[in-house]
């Protein structure tokens, strides 16, 4: 099988060992992703006024370009996911928006691309990547954080429930290890706030890290390439403000399904994760 | 006392914006006890939807809270009223950016923080504050 995957502005940069692993990962159930051609930007965040529709304009050329390929396109990053999803939700929903941006682009697309994230994907193909699996994570327990792009606006996103989503916890058990539901994983990281007030989101980091480990995580997985920056990059600073706390390694999931799936290392992409998780995996035997 | 002043304008031209019925809030305080950076705010988020409800421009204007807001959209899945508060936010500060002030300027960003940024905090960030 072979799906087009988008990359978006991340996933041959700062979020290399998502893109590797998953690419690996996908590549050992025999799903071919490629690259989309001609992508580009999203647009990041997605823009809440109703006054612009500006923002719709990258999100529909690259889903006129996407459809051109397959009727389906994974995304991995949860921003250019949310992003793409809402754009379509709008364009499917109101035909007159459809029909200016299109004309405004010189585009035919028609508002049907089924946008796809690669949990959706593993939870629709359950068995392929369980009987995968070569080495249970048995007792590894993983805290499994949602964070808000994939989850919210509700009726936009249709993933999960809300406020009590189970997705991330299913792979887990899927690829052996232990999934740790914790309260605050639906709650924000700090997103862009890292920039202009870095104490607010460092804070927010930090409550969410300390929960999850109140909890009972070893780890944390996402999908998330901002949540990951913010959770791992600034643990550092984290002990300065909160001397109470312990470094957590995050990860994203596809890098725990490379081990799970026993791939060569260099798919685990390890020496990315700011937040060692040598400690954690020589517990667990896996290192 | 404080005098008041009251801007119809102001509300409508915000209600448009942002296609909300701001009029719909009744004052439960969820999106506050909610919302993860309400301790930063000099405003609460639901303060800040009642002096738009009240149209004092100067108030919601003046306020931080809009600065605050990460777009989680916390507040707006539990809102009993279907108030689309991160909406309301996002118009309160296009309102401010559209009047020319920037509140993030790229090169006032520390050069370090600048390298090691992750592109899509820097350019959310920059879609949000400039």
């Amino acid at each position: 099988m072979k799906i087009p995957y988008y990359p978006g502005c991340d996933l041959y940069t700062k979020a290399k060992p998502l893109n590797d692993s998953l690419k690996a990962v996908f590549g050992a159930v025999d799903v071919e992703l490629y690259e989309l051609p001609n992508w580009y930007c999203c647009g990041t965040t997605f823009n809440l006024t109703m006054d612009n529709r500006m923002s719709l304009i990258a999100p529909l050329r690259i889903l006129a370009r996407a459809q051109k390929e397959n009727g389906v396109c994974l995304v991995p990053c949860s921003i250019c996911y949310n992003t793409l999803k809402r754009a379509n939700y709008i364009l499917n929903q109101d035909s007159e928006v459809l029909k200016i941006i299109n004309e405004h682009l010189g585009e035919s697309y028609d508002g049907k691309m089924k946008i796809l994230h690669p949990f959706e994907f593993i939870k629709e193909n359950k068995n392929l990547f369980k009987n995968a699996v070569k080495q249970e994570l048995k007792g590894l327990n993983l805290g499994c954080y949602y964070g808000c792009y994939l989850l919210r606006p509700k009726q936009e996103m249709q993933f999960d429930d809300p406020e009590a989503p189970t997705i991330i916890e299913e792979f887990v058990s899927l690829i052996g290890a232990n999934p740790v539901s914790f309260p605050l994983k639906v709650e924000c990281c700090g997103s862009y706030l890292i920039i202009n007030s870095p104490d607010a989101a460092i804070d927010a980091s930090y409550k969410i890290l300390k929960n999850a480990r109140e909890n009972g995580a070893e780890a944390l997985i996402t999908s998330c390439p901002l949540c990951h920056y913010n959770l791992d990059n600034f643990q550092k600073k984290m002990m300065e403000t909160h001397p109470d706390h312990q470094p957590i390694p995050i990860f994203y999931f596809s890098q725990v399904s490379a081990i799970a799936l026993d791939l060569p290392q260099e798919y685990w992409g390890l020496v990315y994760n700011k937040t060692s998780p040598v400690e954690v995996l020589k517990r667990h035997k896996v290192l | 006392m404080r005098q008041l002043k009251r801007d119809g304008e102001f509300i409508n031209r915000l209600a448009e914006m942002t296609n909300q019925r701001i009029s719909d809030c009744y004052q439960c305080g969820r999106c506050t006890a909610g919302c993860p950076f309400a301790e930063y705010m000099d405003e609460p988020p639901n303060r800040l939807i009642r002096y738009i409800q009240l149209g004092l421009k100067e108030e919601v204007l003046k306020a931080n809270g809009p600065w605050f807001c990460a777009s989680c959209l916390v507040c707006q899945t539990r809102c009993p009223r279907g108030v689309d508060i991160p909406r309301i936010m996002e118009g309160i500060r296009t309102f401010h950016l559209r009047s020319k002030e920037q509140i993030l300027d790229v090169d006032k960003i520390p050069q370090d923080v600048l390298l090691d940024a992750h592109p899509l905090v820097l350019m959310s960030a920059l879609l949000k504050y400039s």
